[in-house]
């Protein structure tokens, strides 16, 4: 949750605009299924984490509905771009809007916690799809770019039943 | 009594008096099931799914649960048997019951959240409260009702039947009808593939779920070993990548090539499986490299042996837990998980994947199971989105009146019988198709 050492008077505007840039930037990338791209924004040892049934689960206890390391997430990557990925052909078409951005414990030169919400509109097979929820990023800074170690993202219906949620969420 | 009350309702139900079943006569069903095709309405159909709710899913047995869903006293889990909520409780008693989920008397839920302990059931509309065993304990503002209201009756309602083998809890909605032990028959041998994969032989169903739906029949979720090498092409082509990353549910070689060791296997009553074992034990040695890489591996393969033997330890290590396994009409064992189907319409079906933990081995295996389950099932993994596209390809394609027959003919000349009286196809053979409708026909065409 937002932390409160976020007072206006404390905060670094700077960074806080960096920041939300980047995740603007990540949102893009995904809303227009650049995988690659995408993909090139983390680091090397990461964490893709989309909880099942609810936010507070252990995962190494429960299954999640995302709950990629690296190889996980570059099997993803590779698999979205063959052929025959068939959920994603036609891709979803999407467009998403990132808001209520709060860095926590965050360090302008090494990075920290984001909390952010999310609404992702998405239209594929003639049927529009909303997505909404919670996103947590860890942002590490690498040289002059923001990278992300690891994002959490805790959809508002997790616990119901979804469809297709194949596009990069 | 609650039993009168369930058959009478049947009873109404099965009139062709409706408008639209009357064309729907028994003659008419049968005519959309031959040995080799299959008619596309028996998945478009909304009169048909309404005959399908009462002659099979108000019929048959059914799968509800498993009990360590509700392992202590109070415990319970909400599901849906065809479009029945019920309630599967523990009760007091310590014995588990599955109890129709709606007030006698106005007919409220009383029970809203999916899982959980409770004391009792109340009922939030007029204040009536129910015991875990059923039994209504509060009958709020008692004085406004004479002798002619029976307490004793109006609890809530059991399902008539209620049989559980190795811990999966089956119900039916009909009194009368085959005990659960002629209903499993031989895929009795094939449910123990998993829960022998345990050296305690303890299953646990509390590893979470992925819940999905997709708009196509229910039916179309089935045992299909044709379609992998194509529909999954894109998890062949990242299996190349690291067969043990998991994206391929630790499947070993290819078992979908038709020279393979592998079959499809009919065992009546629309069970089949896709039967691995006989290929997956030719890579025993390599998944033991495999699961020795985990902590507590070497010591599960140990502990393996030591409860089931050496021959029956192999085959179950091998075999990983995954009978392959569907269960007509609602339940499936698929790698690591029971997984439930719920037709909601003609053309909506929610499929809950409820993944499982053995008991008896390190939490590091069990985590390991779970990311394999995780790569290649639910609503973002690898395979399960490319399937649930297709049925709904599939459900807009047969739409299509012109040519309405589906062919399920694939290796009819070459499938035989086995010694146990299953039906034995090659594992690109439509046998389970075939298997299926077959039991399909002879429910909706006996005389209820």
């Amino acid at each position: 949750m937002a932390s409160s050492t976020n007072k206006a008077s404390q905060l670094d505007w700077q960074t806080q605009r960096e920041v939300e840039l980047f995740l603007f930037h990540e949102a893009e990338l995904a809303d227009a299924n650049r995988y690659e791209e995408w993909l090139a924004l983390w680091t090397e040892e990461l964490l893709y984490w989309v909880p099942s049934n609810n936010d507070e689960l252990d995962p190494q206890r429960k299954i999640s509905i995302i709950y990629d390391k690296r190889t996980q997430l570059e099997d993803r990557i590779f698999r979205l771009g063959t052929k025959h990925a068939y959920a994603q052909r036609p891709r979803s078409r999407l467009t998403r809007l990132v808001s209520n951005i709060v860095l926590e414990d965050f360090d302008e030169s090494s990075g920290g916690f984001v909390s952010s919400r999310f609404i992702v509109a998405e239209l594929r097979n003639h049927v529009q799809t909303l997505w909404s929820g919670r996103m947590r990023h860890k942002l590490i800074r690498e040289g002059s770019e923001w990278r992300i170690n690891e994002k959490h993202v805790f959809l508002l219906n997790n616990d119901t039943p979804v469809g297709n949620m194949t596009f990069i969420i | 009594m609650n039993q009168q009350i369930i058959q009478s309702s049947n009873e109404n139900l099965n009139q062709s008096s409706a408008p639209g079943r009357a064309d729907w006569d028994k003659t008419a069903l049968a005519a959309l099931v031959e040995d080799g095709r299959i008619h596309s309405r028996v998945y478009t159909d909304s009169d048909i799914f309404e005959l399908e709710m009462e002659r099979i899913f108000s019929v048959s047995w059914l799968f509800v649960g498993h009990e360590s869903e509700v392992s202590a006293p109070g415990d319970y889990q909400t599901r849906t048997l065809g479009r029945t909520p019920v309630i599967m409780v523990r009760g007091k008693d310590k014995s588990v019951r599955v109890l129709v989920n709606r007030c006698r008397h106005r007919g409220a839920q009383v029970c809203e959240t999916e899982s959980g302990n409770t004391k009792f059931f109340r009922c939030w509309y007029h204040g009536w409260v129910f015991d875990t065993d059923g039994a209504l304990a509060e009958l709020t503002g008692e004085e406004a009702y004479d002798d002619s209201m029976d307490r004793e009756a109006m609890g809530l309602t059991p399902m008539p039947r209620v049989e559980s083998y190795r811990g999966f809890v089956f119900a039916s909605l009909a009194a009368e009808g085959e005990p659960l032990d002629d209903f499993l028959g031989g895929a009795k041998a094939i449910i123990d593939l998993m829960v022998d994969a345990s050296p305690t032989s303890e299953l646990y169903a509390d590893g979470g779920s992925h819940k999905t739906e997709y708009r196509g029949n229910w039916k179309l979720v089935g045992m299909d070993g044709y379609h992998p090498l194509h529909l999954h092409a894109s998890v062949m082509e990242t299996i190349h990548r690291d067969p043990d990353s998991g994206i391929g549910s630790t499947h070993r070689s290819n078992p979908f090539d038709d020279t393979a060791a592998t079959y499809t296997r009919d065992f009546g009553h629309g069970h089949s499986m896709l039967d691995f074992r006989e290929h997956r034990i030719k890579h025993y040695e390599q998944h033991c490299e495999f699961l020795k890489k985990t902590p507590g591996g070497a010591e599960y393969i140990d502990a393996m042996h030591k409860a089931h033997g050496e021959e029956r330890a192999r085959m179950l290590l091998s075999i990983s837990g995954d009978p392959h396994l569907g269960l007509f009409p609602n339940m499936q064992l698929i790698h690591n998980q029971i997984r439930i189907v719920t037709p909601l319409a003609a053309d909506q079906t929610q499929v809950e994947m409820i993944a499982v933990r053995l008991g008896g081995v390190s939490d590091e295996i069990n985590a390991d199971r779970l990311r394999h389950h995780e790569s290649f099932y639910g609503p973002a993994g690898a395979g399960s989105p490319d399937d649930t596209e297709i049925f709904e390809r599939v459900q807009r394609g047969m739409i299509a009146e012109v040519n309405p027959w589906l062919d399920i003919s694939r290796g009819v000349s070459r499938e035989y019988k086995d010694v146990d009286g299953s039906t034995v196809g090659r594992i690109s053979d439509e046998v389970p198709q075939r298997g299926i409708f077959r039991h399909w026909a002879k429910l909706m065409t006996q005389s209820a």
